[in-house]
């Protein structure tokens, strides 16, 4: 039997950032999750279960390839899941939930985890622009304080729209080609 | 499109900087919990500020030169209003915010003195809480390096001699340890510093270089490329 190669991209943010649909609107089979019922009053109210260990979703590229898209829990208390599936990874993906300010210092944070842990090319993806209250891109990457120089797009996306994340998915290819290729 | 949030866990530094970025023009609206205040932005400086009991009023009232002549205030006497208003209640956490871009019609340029967004934005973080600083100076092995061509930025912001010294301790080298360490300063006040510097845009986070190239073959990338379209 041939063994498949597998890729790796991390999709990350924190919690309630839309993780799990981003990978769910791509994925060529049913995202395999590890959700629990959310435990405090506080996530409660934004959802009723979260991701607490990984969610992944796959593509198949060819007959010895496949892309597999791992989504980090939100929550900080799971971070050590965060080293373990960063490890090896193409690219890292971080959703923010461009509709909720009180998430973008966490999600700073999470750029600061990763790209201090894995030097590999990075796109924020600024999620539910679908939303009325979505903080439009330049702003939430204002808010992140993420200068050009710093190398990391923040690109507009709502994860349940496939060409939009396809198109996060794209701009964090084109800049690992762009890499190889320097 | 309004950017609306808390004041808890979006603070004033954090507004403002995203303000002054692009000198933005529009109306911030914060409704505390004994008033509601309009604050007047033109080209990124908050030029007027307004207590208001019926909200929509700042919507019908777009005409900025009437609003001040019927309200009776000189351009003169505008600043006192911000500071009354905003600068007053800086250390305040409890209240919602939005902020609409445009629609306000000014005739003219200037307005007499104003509080330079700069200024307020180091005022702002003057006020900030330890769980506050943490939100940005989150590790103390951060590194930040100053920001080439912002003495204009720096002279509007009147930088207390405490922030001045953390300033010119910020050299790309240092980290939040050692600046802390060689200023003699309390962790506090250096990472107000550093926040409000990092909202002014005089300091940036100093970028790691990335020294080995992605672990993938070219054409190998083409194809999940090519798949992904296909999609």
């Amino acid at each position: 039997m041939k063994r498949i190669k597998k890729i790796k991209i991390v999709i990350a943010g924190p919690f309630a950032a839309g993780k799990t649909q981003f990978i769910n609107t791509v994925s060529e089979i049913k995202t395999v999750q590890t959700e629990r019922r959310t435990s405090t009053p506080g996530e409660r109210s934004v959802k009723d279960y979260t991701t607490v260990a990984m969610d992944f979703g796959k593509i198949r590229i060819d007959d010895e390839h496949e892309l597999y898209l791992f989504g980090t829990p939100g929550q900080s208390r799971f971070d050590f899941m965060w080293e373990i599936l960063g490890e090896g990874a193409l690219g890292i993906i971080i959703l923010v939930d461009s509709t909720d300010p009180s998430t973008f210092h966490e999600a700073r944070k999470i750029i600061n985890f990763f790209s201090s842990r894995f030097p590999v090319p990075m796109v924020v993806g600024a999620n539910k622009q679908d939303l009325p209250n979505a903080w439009p891109p330049e702003d939430v990457a204002t808010a992140l304080d993420i200068s050009e120089e710093e190398g990391i797009p923040v690109v507009p996306v709502s994860a349940i729209d496939k060409e939009s994340v396809k198109r996060v998915l794209l701009t964090l290819l084109e800049m690992i080609k762009a890499e190889l290729t320097s | 499109m309004a950017l609306t949030g808390d004041l808890k866990t979006f603070n004033f530094v954090d507004i403002f900087q995203v303000i002054a970025k692009d000198k933005k023009s529009g109306i911030l609206l914060v409704e505390w919990p004994d008033i509601t205040v309009a604050y007047y932005i033109k080209d990124g400086h908050v030029i007027f500020a307004r207590p208001v009991d019926r909200v929509f009023r700042v919507y019908v009232e777009r005409d900025f030169d009437l609003l001040i002549e019927k309200l009776r205030i000189s351009k003169e006497n505008l600043f006192k209003t911000v500071e009354r208003f905003l600068i007053e209640r800086l250390n305040l956490k409890d209240g919602v915010f939005s902020f609409t871009p445009g629609f306000v019609k000014y005739g003219s340029n200037s307005y007499g003195d104003v509080y330079p967004i700069e200024k307020i934005i180091m005022l702002a973080s003057r006020n900030l809480l330890q769980e506050e600083v943490e939100r940005k100076i989150s590790d103390e092995l951060l590194v930040f390096e100053p920001v080439e061509n912002t003495q204009d930025v720096i002279e509007r912001a009147e930088l207390t001699p405490e922030e001045q010294k953390v300033l010119s301790l910020v050299n790309g080298e240092r980290t939040v340890y050692d600046i802390r360490k060689d200023s003699g300063l309390d962790s506090l006040t250096v990472d107000r510093a550093l926040y409000g510097l990092l909202a002014l845009g005089v300091i940036k986070r100093k970028k790691k270089e990335r020294k080995q190239k992605p672990s993938i073959a070219l054409d190998l990338l083409m194809k999940i490329i090519e798949r992904i379209k296909e999609l």
